[in-house]
C-alpha cells in the first residue's frame, strides 16, 4: 500500500533558472504535466505544471503584436517566476490512501514524493488509478466482479469461501461493503467463464446474487 | 461457379472431450448445429468440405512456441485441464485444436482459389479468448487470429476486418491486433463489468499504430435486438465505409441468445438472421461477397442450432 511501490522514481526535474521555452519542450517531449523544480542538491523548490505554462503563454485571443510582446517576455522568464511553491508533498511512507485523500481534497494531478526534502519520485493520479485498478482486479482478463446480498447472517463469509473452494472456483478478491444506497453487499471477483454455474451454486446455498 | 455457402466441419471435432459434468463447451453443440442445418429448407444450398490441419508455421504466427509445447505436453501427459479448470482437455485436444484452427485456412484457400465465396467454419474448440501464450475460456488456439495471419501472409491482405458478435469480448483477437494498423477488430458484447472475460471496454480504441483499429461496443445486461441493429447500421457501417476492409472474418458466437445463460444479453433467434443478412451486404459492398465466418460460443443446445441456421439463412440472403 506504500506509494513508493507505485510512483515514478528518479523523475525528470528542472532547475529554477531554466527558461520557460525549455521547460515547455520537456513537458511536451515526455508528455508530462508536472515537473518538480529542484536546487543543485535535489531539494524541492516548487512544482511547474502545464497549466502554469499555459497561463504564462499568450492567449489566442490577443492580437499578433500583443502576442509577440508576451512571447518575448516568456522567452526570458525563468521557471522560478511561475512555479508553485506551496506544494503538498508525499513521503516514502505515504500510502495509496494518503494520496487518494490529498488528490480528493486538493484536486491535484500529481504530487512530488520527498525523502527528507529531496525529490525521489512523482506520484500522479494516473499512478493512483493504476494501483487501485490492480488492487481490485479491474480489467483482469478472465475475471468478473459479482455481488451477493449480505444479509448479516452468521458465517456468511465462511459459507461463500467454503462453497467456492469446494467447487474449485478460483476467486481473487472478497470485499464486504456496508452500502448506504445499494444495501450491504459482498463483492467477489471470480475467475471463470462459467458464471451461470457460480450463480446457481450460490443460490442453491441460499445466497442472493445481485444480478444486473 | 462457387456454392452459395460452404461449410467446413469435421466429425473429429467431437473428439475434443471436456470431461462431461457441467462443462458447457461440449460435442453436442456441433451435433445440435448439424441437426438444425439438415432440417433447414436451405440445406441443399450448403456444400460441406473437410478442413485440413493448421500447420505449425501458421499457429506460431498467432501463438508462442512455448504455448504450443505446453499444450501438447499437457495432453500427452494425460492432464484433464490446462491453466484453469475452464480449459478442459483430453488426449486428442491438441490435434483437434490444430484441426479447428485449420478450418479457417482451408476456407481462405477456397475463397482465394475462387472455389467458394461465403464460408462458415463450424468448429470446436472455439478460439477468440485464446491469447498469444495462454488459453482462456475454453479456447486454446485463436482460430480467427490464425486465419487473419494466414490471409495476410499468403494472400497479402492489408485491411482485415474481424467482426465478433459472440456475447463475450474476444480478448485474444483484440490483443493480437490492437497495436497494428492492418486489422480492424469490432466486437458487440456484454459489458465487461458484468461478463467474462472482463475486457472490452468502450474506451479501448487500439494502441500506437493500431490506434483507431479497435471498436468495442459493450451492451448492458438485457441488451437485445434493437440495440444490435442500431449499432450495425448507425455505428459499424459508417466505420467500414471509412476503413474499406479487403477481407472479412466473422467470429460468430451465439451465446448472447436470451435463452443462453452464459451471458445476460437477450438476443432473439431472428436477430442472427438479420446479422447474417447485414454481413452479407457488407461483403457485397467491400469484398465482392467474400466472407469467412468461424464459430465461437453458443452453449444453450435448445436454441443454438436454430440460431446458427438463422445466421446461415442470412448469409445466403434468404
Amino acid at each position: 500500500m506504500y506509494i513508493s511501490r507505485h510512483m515514478t522514481g528518479e523523475p525528470i526535474t528542472v532547475s529554477s533558472a531554466m527558461l520557460l521555452p525549455e521547460a515547455r519542450a520537456l513537458l511536451n517531449d515526455y508528455q508530462f504535466r508536472h515537473l518538480p523544480v529542484v536546487d543543485e542538491n535535489g531539494i524541492l523548490l516548487g512544482m511547474l505544471t502545464d497549466r502554469d505554462l499555459r497561463s504564462a503563454y499568450p492567449s489566442s485571443v490577443l492580437s499578433n503584436s500583443e502576442r509577440q510582446l508576451v512571447y518575448e517576455k516568456v522567452e526570458k522568464t525563468t521557471v522560478a517566476e511561475i512555479m508553485s511553491t506551496d506544494c503538498v508533498t508525499l513521503g516514502p511512507n505515504s500510502t495509496l490512501d494518503d494520496a487518494l485523500f490529498l488528490f480528493d481534497r486538493d484536486q491535484m494531478g500529481a504530487l512530488p514524493v520527498l525523502d527528507e526534502e529531496r525529490v525521489v519520485g512523482v506520484f500522479s493520479i494516473r499512478d493512483l488509478t493504476t494501483a487501485y485498478k490492480n488492487l481490485f482486479g479491474v480489467g483482469e482478463k478472465g475475471s468478473i466482479l459479482i455481488g451477493i446480498v449480505d444479509d448479516g447472517s452468521p458465517g456468511i463469509m465462511t459459507r461463500i469461501v467454503t462453497l467456492l473452494e469446494e467447487q474449485q472456483i478460483p476467486f481473487t478478491r472478497l470485499l464486504r461493503i456496508c452500502g448506504k444506497s445499494d444495501g450491504d453487499t459482498i463483492y467477489l471477483r471470480i475467475n471463470t467463464f462459467k458464471i451461470a454455474k457460480v450463480y446457481a451454486l450460490l443460490e442453491e446455498e441460499g445466497l442472493t446474487v445481485k444480478r444486473a | 461457379m462457387s456454392a452459395p455457402l460452404t461449410i467446413i466441419s469435421d466429425q473429429r471435432y467431437l473428439q475434443h472431450d471436456t470431461g462431461g459434468g457441467e462443462h458447457p463447451e461440449i460435442p453436442a453443440r456441433l451435433q445440435a448445429v448439424s441437426q438444425a442445418l439438415e432440417a433447414s429448407p436451405y440445406f441443399s444450398d450448403l456444400t460441406f468440405v473437410p478442413p485440413h490441419v493448421a500447420e505449425r508455421e501458421w499457429l506460431v504466427k498467432a501463438h508462442t512456441e512455448d504455448w504450443l509445447f505446453r499444450f501438447e505436453e499437457a495432453v500427452l501427459a494425460g492432464r484433464t485441464y490446462i491453466d484453469h479448470t475452464d480449459n478442459q482437455i483430453c488426449y486428442d485436444s491438441y490435434d483437434i485444436a490444430c484441426l479447428s484452427a485449420g478450418a479457417g485456412l482451408t476456407g481462405i484457400d477456397l475463397i482465394e482459389e475462387e472455389k467458394a465465396r461465403n464460408v462458415f467454419c463450424l468448429v470446436r474448440p472455439p478460439g477468440h479468448h485464446a491469447e498469444h501464450n495462454i488459453p482462456f475460456g475454453f479456447c486454446f488456439f485463436n482460430n480467427c487470429v490464425v486465419a487473419a495471419r494466414y490471409w495476410q501472409h499468403c494472400y497479402g491482405k492489408k485491411r482485415i476486418l474481424i467482426f465478433d458478435f459472440d456475447g463475450h469480448h474476444g480478448n485474444g483477437i483484440q490483443s493480437a491486433f490492437e497495436d497494428e494498423a492492418a486489422g480492424y477488430y469490432i466486437s458487440i458484447h456484454e459489458h465487461p463489468s458484468f461478463s467474462y472475460p472482463g475486457t472490452g471496454y468502450g474506451d479501448e480504441h487500439g494502441l500506437g499504430e493500431g490506434k483507431g483499429t479497435i471498436l468495442n461496443l459493450p451492451l448492458s445486461p438485457g441488451g437485445g435486438d434493437d440495440q444490435v441493429v442500431k449499432l450495425l447500421q448507425e455505428t459499424i457501417l459508417p466505420k467500414l465505409n471509412e476503413w474499406q476492409p479487403d477481407a472479412i472474418i466473422i467470429a460468430a458466437g451465439f451465446d448472447a441468445h436470451r435463452e443462453d445463460e452464459m451471458t445476460g444479453l437477450h438476443y432473439s433467434t431472428e436477430l442472427y438472421h438479420t446479422i447474417g443478412l447485414v454481413i452479407r451486404d457488407w461483403a457485397e459492398q467491400f469484398t465482392e461477397g467474400r466472407i469467412l465466418s468461424i464459430l465461437e460460443g453458443g452453449y444453450e443446445l435448445s436454441v443454438l442450432g436454430d440460431s446458427v441456421e438463422a445466421y446461415v439463412r442470412g448469409l445466403l440472403g434468404k
